[in-house]
Parts: structure tokens; C-alpha cells; sequence
């Protein structure tokens, strides 16, 4: 078993090598000249800007700029914000546990919404229960984040006076946009759950469980649904990335602090260090999550741990 | 270990009744005033102000950033030499009078004595020489302010509170360019402490003090109790009433908009149009609006491309184009149309420009024809093989619908025969102000005086891809060249007022631009907001501001 973590590590790491090229080379092929952006609206001479330029190693190679850049992260120094010339890491440590927050609220009612419902609509297949919670899911889906955040904020915040509709201080404000992006979370884990169900109550262990008596409601409450349950926490891993891209929209929205702010403000002002920055912890974060997504499984499946 | 998973049903109803049933009413919510009303005549003292922002400033250090944004918070921070009014004329703030040399290239201030800086400084001579050298210091990277000071050359401290400023060249815009935030006076001390992190830690010497800042949410400012120099344009002669002024950032429209609704916010500003007829039958709300004063939002056609260097050409557009009713589609009659490349509060508009132009399509197919510009297949006019096309360059996000401009226009030309190619880009400096490849391309500035024009329409204003400007007309006129720096040396201010117009005029017959709309900065606020006033520039202003019944 410790030989399949060192190895589930090491993937890791290629994985945030792979992250860290990606992001340098996307945002270094980008249109657009980040001097020009810095010095917009001065009065410049070419000296100037090419003093600038050099300043910020912008005028050497691709590669010579992207070891540069790596061997940075590797140091933790993510860089400097072109706007502010504050160090990049800092900024987002300080808007993360924001983010953390909301991430983490989101993921807890999608996870209860989403394991509930899909549950109770492989128990009532076909019939209206199961129609209503298909119909939820569909909904939480496709509706876009930012749609069903205007739409709590105007019936609770607006209409009811409830919640707050914005800012990040207390639990409160964490309420509503915490909804939206676990409504959108909960549509998945309710198909997940749901196929995952109906697949396990085929299984012979399930008939027999049956034949020996066993009331219903422990079948499936107890049995079935712990064996559906593995695939699940495969969705919820990757819902976790799919969340934390979502705050970006839903930060926006309630006015919230955190990362995905900071991201949406640094692509505004081409702040590229920002931005390569964000994407680069995120991608870290996304893969650190399911890292232990992965080691948890051994957790809840003997199986798994027999196999390995 | 989840042992029993019919705890799952009951975790998720709790967590609904959670969500639905326990909302105490927020604490920003205004209590009714208790026993009488109280009188008109004096404003209610102490509570909270908070003030939904559009987009976050950049900073507030006003020697430095150039924002609207920035100007918003930077006001109430930083006290002016002199003030202007809305009727254009200038009068003392921190200078309590000052004296022009006959060649206009000397300002004599005398200031107050009784001002002090946040930080417990005082406010004087040395303190004025140092921001205005400062701001023409290279290292202080100021991208706004230098060119407030136009010819700005040195200033001597004549006595404690006696500053003489020396001007390379007459500047006649130089009074109310000083009554701008933007040239607001910062403390020396703060700035020698702080240096380039004045921007996060201003200390100026206005009606409210610096408190926090925190990134993407909240700016926080509190009551400066010994502020005792108010601007003629005040009500309030003291400390202002609020305790505390809180600009909170919200991008997102509906939430701005809402945050007032439900009174979470005590105002919001930039009330988007289809908001207004709504708000306007909203009991718990008050509308107030101001024209943002300058060059209201105007096309630019680039005439370093044929055929736009000929007038005929440029005409067809002009005629081609109907604004009346692309305003009034997009707008729903809450903006003004334009008629001026100068807003209609600016000195020196010319209104004679008002409903000059009308829309005639057989004319400018007319003026298109005897170009020699054939309708193709197609329907889109040839000559010599090449197509009539415009390329049309517009920002992103879609600010004030600029981009749904772009496409009614797109439809508008087509039956002129012209095709337009729309490009949508977030990077539009460097499309306009680099590549040039720009032949429509729509502008909006903010100013006081009408000294504006040179930035948009002088040849040292022409941008390419090593100077910046916004002279998008790409146009080196000696005639307007000549008009605008007469124009800026002119002390004469009636003169100097015909002078603009016939450049106004000059710009619209020759069909070097075309305004379309006349932006309403407008502020949605709570019914126990009063005071509330703008600038002549159209910014907000706080300083006035009381709140009944907190």
C-alpha cells in the first residue's frame, strides 16, 4: 500500500509540473504586451519601455522566462503583481481561506443534497419522487451559476431580506452563494449516485440480503448504498476542481472575496502574474484534493485495500 | 464511519430549515426615526454611509492612478488647491486666493493657515511644492496627474504659506485642473514615509481619514473631526456628519442594485438603464444622476486608412448612421443623445450642434455613388476590386452596451453598402493605440474643461505604437491644431469659449467623429439618504451626506 501512495505522489507532482508549463506557455502566447498594459495612459519613450521590458525579463527567451518562472514556484515566489508590485503569493494566501470557505460549504450541500436525492430516486425508480429529483439534478446542471446567484439573491436577499446578498464576513453572507454553487455540485452526485444505486441493487449480494428477510430500508440505507458510494466520492473529488472554478463567477456575483476574485479582477487588468499565479495554486489545490480523494477510498472499500 | 445513512434525509432538512427560517433582519436595516421627524434644517449626526462601487480602484494615491474608480474614493481623502462650481467659475479651497501673471505663466497661492494633514502635519508651502514635484518626478510613475499639470516647470515657497508656481507656457485649464482629486494635496510626510505604497496608505488632508482597505470588498474612511476647511461647493462648514464612509466593491449589477433594495448598501452607483424604470416606482428608493462631464462616448473615424481621409466618405458615414435611434433602442430614453464631441455642461459647448445632423441614407449613397463605390452582388460597395469596409474596434466587457452599438451599426451601413467587421477585444489598447488598425473606434473621457479636446484631436495626441494618445482620428490638422492652442493660451474666458465651439463645429462638419450618447452617472440610494451632491466633474460626493433615523 505505501508503494501505490509513492506512486499516487509522484503522478502528483508530474501533474504540477504539467500545470506549471501549461499555465506559463497559455498566458505567454496570449495577445497582448503587459508593458504597454503597465504604462497605458503615460507618456512614454521606446527607452523607456524597453528599460521596462527588460526590467522585467520580458525580453528573453520563452524558455529562459519559463525556467525563471518555475524555479520561482519552486522557491514559493509566485512573482509580482504588475498593477500593485505586491508578491503574488501573499495575495492569494490572504483571499483563499475565503474561497476554502465557500468551496467547502458548497461541497457539503451538494454532497447531502446529491447523495440524499440520488438515493431516494434509485429507491422510487420510476416513479414521481424519482422524476422530481432527475428534474432537480437537470436544473442544478444546466442552470448557470451566475443565473441562480442573481435568482437567490433576489428572492432571498432581495425580496425576503434573509441573507445578505454580498461581502464574505461570518456565516451569513456564506449562505446563499455557498446554495448556488452546491445546487450545481448536487446535479451530478444525484446521476452518480442514482446509476451507481440501481447498478448494486442487481447484485446477487442484494438479493440475498433480501431473501434473508432484511427489511427494505436497511438493504439500501445500509448495504447498497455503501457499495454505490465509491464512485460517488470520485464525482465529489473532481466536483471539489469544478467548485473552486465556479467560485470565480459566483465571488463575482456576491461580491465575495477569495482567489476566484482576484482571478477575474487580474485577467481584467492583464495582470499575468496574478493570474498564471491563481491558476497555478488551483491546480495544486485540485490536485492535493484528490489526492486524498484517492487514499480515502482505501478507507471506505476493504476491497481496494485487499487489491493494493 | 457513516453508520446510518437515514440520517442523510434528516441532515439535508435541517440544513433547508437552516437555509430558510433563520434570517435576523441585516443590522444595516433602517429603523424608523423615533418620535417626531427630525427638522430639515439639521442633519442627523454619526452612522454609516456605505457606497456600492462599480469596479475596485486601482489605488489612492491621486499623484499617481488615473481611475474613476479611484477618483470616488480619493475625494473625500484629499482636499484641493481651489474648487470649481457647477456654474464653471473657480473659487478658494485650500488656497485662499491666489494671483495670475499678466503672461499667464505664474500662479500666485496664498493658503490657509488652519489645515492640518491625517497624520497631525501641517498643511503649507513646502507641503504644495513638494506634490507638484513629485508628480512631475519620473520615479513617481504618475499617469494622470502629469498631465493635469500640463506645462508645469518649478514652484518656490515664497513664505510659509505662499507658493508661487511657474508654468513653461500660459495654461488655461491649469484652475480647474487643480480642482480635481487627481491634483489633491498629499502629505509629504506620508509620501516620504509610504513612497509607492502611498497608494494603499493615503493621508491627505480632507473631510474623512484613511482606515483599511481589504482587497475585492471594502474601503473604510471615518469622519475627520477637526476638518474646518470646506469647499464653497458644501453645505457643511465642519466635520462631516457621518461617522463612517464604507465603499463596498460589487461588479455585479443585480447585486448592487438589490444590495440598495434591501437597504444592505445605503447607495449604489452606475444604475444600469433597465434598472432605472423600475427603481423610479420604488418607494424605499431615491434616483440621483449626474452627466459625467467631458467628452461624451464618441466614434472615432481613423483617417490614416483610405477612403476615410476623404470628407465624402467620412460624410456617408455620419449620414448613414441613425444615433436618435440607436439611443433611444438601447438606452430606453435614459440617456441623452450627443450632439458635441463635448458634453453639454463643459464651457464652452456649442449648442448650435444640436439635431445639425440628421440621418439620410439617399444622400449618402448619394456621396458613396460619386466616389465611385459600386453596390456588388452582394450589396456591399466595390471599387477597384477592394470591398468598402470599416473595421470596428470595441472594448470587452460590454460597458454601457458599447458592443450593441457596434452591431446596430453593423446593420445600419449595410444599407449603405458598407460592411463593418466588429472586433471585440478586452486588449483594445493595444489594438488602437499600437497596431492602428482601428478605422471606427468610440471614446469617452472626463473633464471639467474644455482643454480635453487637445488630448482627442491635436496632432501631439496621435498614437502609435511607441506614443500613447487618443487622438483616434490619426488626423494632423493645422487648423485645429492652431484652434486648440489658442485655446489653451487664451485668459480671455468668453474667447476662449468661441473658440472651442468652432472647433466643435469643425469636428462635426468635417466628420472627423461622431458622439453618440451622454453617459447619466447614476446613483441609486436608500430614502433616509440626504445631502448627497456630485462634483462638477459629476463624481459623488460624501461630505454633505446625513442619514435619517440611524
Amino acid at each position: 500500500m505505501a508503494g501505490a501512495v509513492i506512486q499516487r505522489l509522484l503522478s502528483s507532482l508530474l501533474v504540477i509540473a504539467g500545470a506549471s508549463f501549461l499555465v506559463f506557455f497559455i498566458l505567454y502566447l496570449l495577445p497582448g504586451d503587459p508593458v504597454l498594459m503597465m504604462l497605458a495612459g503615460t507618456t512614454f519613450t521606446p527607452e523607456a519601455a524597453a528599460n521596462l521590458r527588460h526590467q522585467l525579463g520580458l525580453d528573453q527567451s520563452a524558455l529562459q522566462q519559463f525556467l525563471r518562472f518555475a524555479g520561482g514556484l519552486l522557491q514559493g515566489d509566485f512573482g509580482k503583481s504588475l498593477v500593485s508590485d505586491d508578491p503574488v503569493l501573499p495575495k492569494i494566501l490572504s483571499q483563499f481561506p475565503a474561497t476554502a470557505a465557500l468551496t467547502l460549504a458548497g461541497t457539503l450541500i451538494a454532497v447531502v443534497f446529491g447523495i440524499w436525492l440520488g438515493v431516494l430516486s434509485a429507491v422510487h425508480r420510476g416513479g414521481i419522487i424519482d422524476l422530481a429529483a432527475r428534474l432537480v439534478s437537470l436544473l442544478g446542471i444546466s442552470m448557470p451559476t451566475f443565473w441562480s446567484g442573481i435568482l437567490l439573491i433576489l428572492i432571498f436577499s432581495v425580496q425576503l431580506n434573509w441573507f445578505p446578498a454580498l461581502g464574505s464576513d461570518g456565516w451569513r453572507t456564506l449562505v446563499l452563494p455557498a446554495a448556488a454553487l452546491g445546487l450545481v455540485g448536487s446535479g451530478f452526485i444525484v446521476r452518480m449516485v442514482r446509476n451507481s444505486m440501481l447498478e448494486v441493487m442487481n447484485e446477487p449480494f442484494i438479493t440475498t440480503l433480501r431473501a434473508k428477510g432484511l427489511p427494505e430500508r436497511l438493504v439500501m440505507y445500509r448495504h447498497a448504498l455503501r457499495s454505490a458510494l465509491i464512485p460517488a466520492l470520485t464525482i465529489i473529488g473532481i466536483q471539489i476542481g469544478e467548485l473552486l472554478a465556479g467560485a470565480v463567477v459566483i465571488e463575482t456575483v456576491f461580491s465575495r472575496q477569495g482567489i476566484g476574485r482576484l482571478l477575474a479582477g487580474a485577467i481584467t487588468a492583464k495582470d499575468l502574474p496574478v493570474v498564471q499565479g491563481v491558476i497555478f495554486f488551483t491546480a495544486m489545490v485540485y490536485v492535493a484534493v484528490n489526492l486524498l480523494v484517492d487514499l480515502s477510498y482505501t478507507l471506505i472499500d476493504p476491497r481496494v485495500r485487499r487489491t493494493q | 464511519m457513516i453508520r446510518s445513512f437515514r440520517a442523510f434525509p434528516a441532515a439535508a432538512l435541517s440544513l433547508f430549515v437552516l437555509l430558510a427560517g433563520c434570517g435576523a433582519p441585516p443590522a444595516t436595516e433602517p429603523k424608523p426615526a423615533q418620535g417626531a421627524a427630525p427638522a430639515a434644517s439639521a442633519p442627523v449626526q454619526g452612522g454609516t454611509f456605505t457606497y456600492a462601487l462599480a469596479g475596485s480602484p486601482s489605488g489612492l494615491d491621486p499623484n499617481v492612478v488615473p481611475g474613476a474608480a479611484d477618483y470616488r474614493v480619493m475625494r473625500s481623502l484629499y482636499d484641493s488647491l481651489v474648487v470649481q462650481l457647477p456654474d464653471k467659475s473657480i473659487k478658494p479651497w485650500l488656497a485662499e486666493e491666489w494671483t495670475v501673471s499678466p503672461d499667464g505663466r505664474t500662479y500666485t497661492f496664498k493658503l490657509r493657515k488652519d489645515v492640518t494633514f491625517h497624520d497631525g502635519t501641517p498643511f503649507n508651502a513646502a507641503a504644495v511644492k513638494y506634490n507638484f514635484d513629485r508628480i512631475v518626478n519620473p520615479a513617481t510613475k504618475s499617469r494622470f496627474a502629469i498631465t493635469l499639470i500640463g506645462p508645469y516647470e518649478s514652484s518656490e515657497v515664497i513664505d510659509d504659506y505662499t507658493v508661487k508656481v511657474n508654468l513653461k507656457s500660459p495654461y488655461s485649464a491649469f484652475l480647474s485642473s487643480l480642482g480635481q482629486a487627481f491634483l489633491g494635496i498629499v502629505s509629504p510626510a506620508a509620501a516620504e514615509k509610504y513612497k509607492d505604497q502611498l497608494v494603499k496608505n493615503p493621508v491627505g488632508t480632507g473631510p474623512f481619514k484613511f482606515v483599511s482597505w481589504t482587497e475585492n470588498a471594502a474601503i473604510t474612511l471615518e469622519r475627520n473631526p477637526a476638518y474646518q476647511w470646506a469647499p464653497a461647493l458644501a453645505e457643511n462648514k465642519g466635520a462631516p456628519y457621518l461617522e463612517k464612509l464604507v465603499f463596498k466593491i460589487i461588479p455585479e449589477e443585480a447585486t448592487r442594485i438589490g444590495s440598495v433594495q434591501s437597504a444592505q448598501v445605503s447607495a449604489a452607483e452606475t444604475v444600469p438603464p433597465q434598472n432605472l424604470i423600475s427603481l423610479k416606482s420604488d418607494p424605499n428608493v431615491q434616483l440621483l444622476q449626474a452627466e459625467a462631464t467631458g467628452i461624451p462616448y464618441t466614434l472615432m473615424l481613423n483617417q490614416d486608412h483610405a477612403p476615410w481621409n476623404e470628407l465624402d466618405a467620412r460624410k456617408a458615414v455620419q449620414l448613414a448612421i441613425d444615433f436618435d435611434a440607436i439611443v433611444k433602442t438601447l438606452y430606453l430614453g435614459t440617456y441623452p443623445r450627443a450632439w458635441s464631441p463635448l458634453t453639454p455642461s463643459v464651457a464652452g459647448y456649442n449648442k448650435e450642434l444640436e439635431g445639425a445632423v440628421k440621418p439620410d441614407l439617399d444622400k449618402a449613397n448619394a456621396l458613396l455613388d460619386g466616389l465611385g463605390w459600386v453596390r456588388g452582388a452582394d450589396g456591399i460597395r466595390e471599387k477597384n476590386g477592394k470591398k468598402l469596409t470599416i473595421h470596428y474596434v470595441d472594448g470587452s466587457p460590454n460597458r454601457e452596451k458599447r458592443n450593441d452599438i457596434a452591431a446596430m451599426i453593423q446593420q445600419q451601413l449595410k444599407k449603405a453598402g458598407i460592411a463593418v467587421e466588429v472586433e471585440i477585444t478586452s486588449d483594445t489598447s493595444t489594438a488602437l493605440m499600437v497596431k492602428g488598425t482601428n478605422d471606427l473606434a468610440g471614446v469617452s473621457n472626463v473633464s471639467g474643461d474644455p482643454d480635453i479636446l487637445r488630448s482627442f484631436f491635436h496632432t501631439n495626441a496621435i498614437p502609435n505604437a511607441n506614443k500613447w494618445g487618443h487622438n483616434h482620428t490619426h488626423k494632423s490638422d493645422p487648423q485645429l491644431d492652431a484652434w486648440l492652442e489658442e485655446g489653451l493660451k487664451e485668459q480671455d474666458p468668453a474667447k476662449r469659449e468661441e473658440v472651442y465651439k468652432k472647433v466643435q463645429k469643425y469636428v462635426i462638419d468635417h466628420a472627423y467623429g461622431f458622439p453618440v450618447y451622454v453617459f447619466p452617472y447614476t446613483v441609486a440610494a436608500g430614502k433616509n439618504v440626504s445631502g448627497f451632491k456630485f462634483d462638477s466633474l459629476g463624481y459623488p460626493l460624501f461630505y454633505d451626506v446625513s442619514l435619517k433615523g440611524s
